[in-house]
């Protein structure tokens, strides 16, 4: 017992200064039981299957978004070519031919009826 | 006067829709007394004390079937009338709201002019001094300073830690005796 405890035990004591009118114990469980309606049985609510896995689909929907982000980043950064020296032929090769085209004034149709014979 | 029935004897007794009622009265003749005791430090006036008791056993009665047995009938009971009391508390401090100085004088002076108290000013004023702490601290000093009980216990009723209990009792007890101190 602490010395705050002894003071209030001391001055006070622990003796209940409360009472009740007489006889109410000896008819309380009696007169309680006499009154008790039949048991309504209380049933827990039951959560839907949709708000149980509510959270799951919410983490499930983040992890898509960030995968599906992080895949698209990626796709982009690997897109933009570095200029190696055959893609560089090719694009001056691909330049020359349109020039050479422009001069020889073939338009698309005719390279490829050219090209078909 | 036949013995008290175990709480063993009273479970298999619940668990049986046949002899449910007749062991719901035996729980009610067995605890009611321990539990009003309860509510009534809480609340402090008789008539609603009994309001409370009726309602908590009601809920009680209700929810049986939901009783698991991992813990004690006793424990149970406990925290279904420890609830009832504090949801009343709670009622009525929004229907009262005054100055802590008035809120004790006038909880001292209803307790002294109620006929079922019986313990001096000086008594009215400690009941007066525990009903304003907070509802934790309140419960816990009414669970260990009068009733003794276990620490252990008192945080299976209020689902509360053991350390957290210890320290609102001493804050409790504290301001309790500072109160008298100053008062002195």
């Amino acid at each position: 017992m602490t010395n705050e405890e002894k003071i209030i035990a001391e001055k006070l004591g622990k003796e209940n200064p409360f009472r009740v009118p007489e006889g109410y114990f000896d008819h309380f469980a009696e007169q309680f039981m006499n009154e008790l309606p039949e048991r309504q049985v209380v049933v827990p609510a039951h959560r839907s299957r949709l708000k149980v896995l509510r959270p799951i689909l919410m983490a499930a929907a983040c992890l898509c978004i960030a995968i599906f982000s992080i895949t698209l980043y990626l796709n982009r950064s690997q897109d933009v070519p570095e200029q190696t020296p055959v893609a560089a032929a090719n694009t001056v090769d691909e330049t020359y031919m349109d020039e050479a085209a422009d001069y020889v004034m073939l338009d698309n149709a005719d390279i490829y009826a050219c090209l078909s014979e | 006067m036949t013995p008290p029935l175990s709480e063993k004897e009273l479970l298999l007794m619940l668990n049986n829709p046949q002899t449910q009622r007749q062991a719901f009265g035996i729980i009610v003749q067995q605890y009611s007394e321990r539990l009003y005791w309860q509510v009534r430090r809480l609340i402090l006036n008789h008539d609603d004390a009994d309001d409370v008791m009726q309602n908590a056993l009601l809920k009680a009665w209700n929810n049986i079937g939901s009783f698991r047995s991992d813990s004690k009938l006793s424990t149970w009971l406990y925290r279904i009338v420890i609830n009832e009391s504090l949801d009343f508390i709670r009622r009525q401090k929004n229907i009262t709201a005054l100055s802590t100085d008035n809120e004790l004088s006038g909880i001292a002076n209803t307790l002294m002019a109620d006929k079922y108290f019986d313990g001096d000013e000086a008594q009215a004023k400690l009941q007066a001094a525990i009903a304003l702490l907070p509802e934790v601290q309140r419960t816990v000093f009414n669970l260990r300073y009068y009733e003794d009980m276990k620490y252990s216990e008192i945080s299976k009723i209020l689902n509360t830690s053991e350390g957290a209990l210890k320290a609102s009792y001493h804050i409790a007890v504290k301001k309790i005796s500072e109160y008298f101190k100053q008062h002195d």
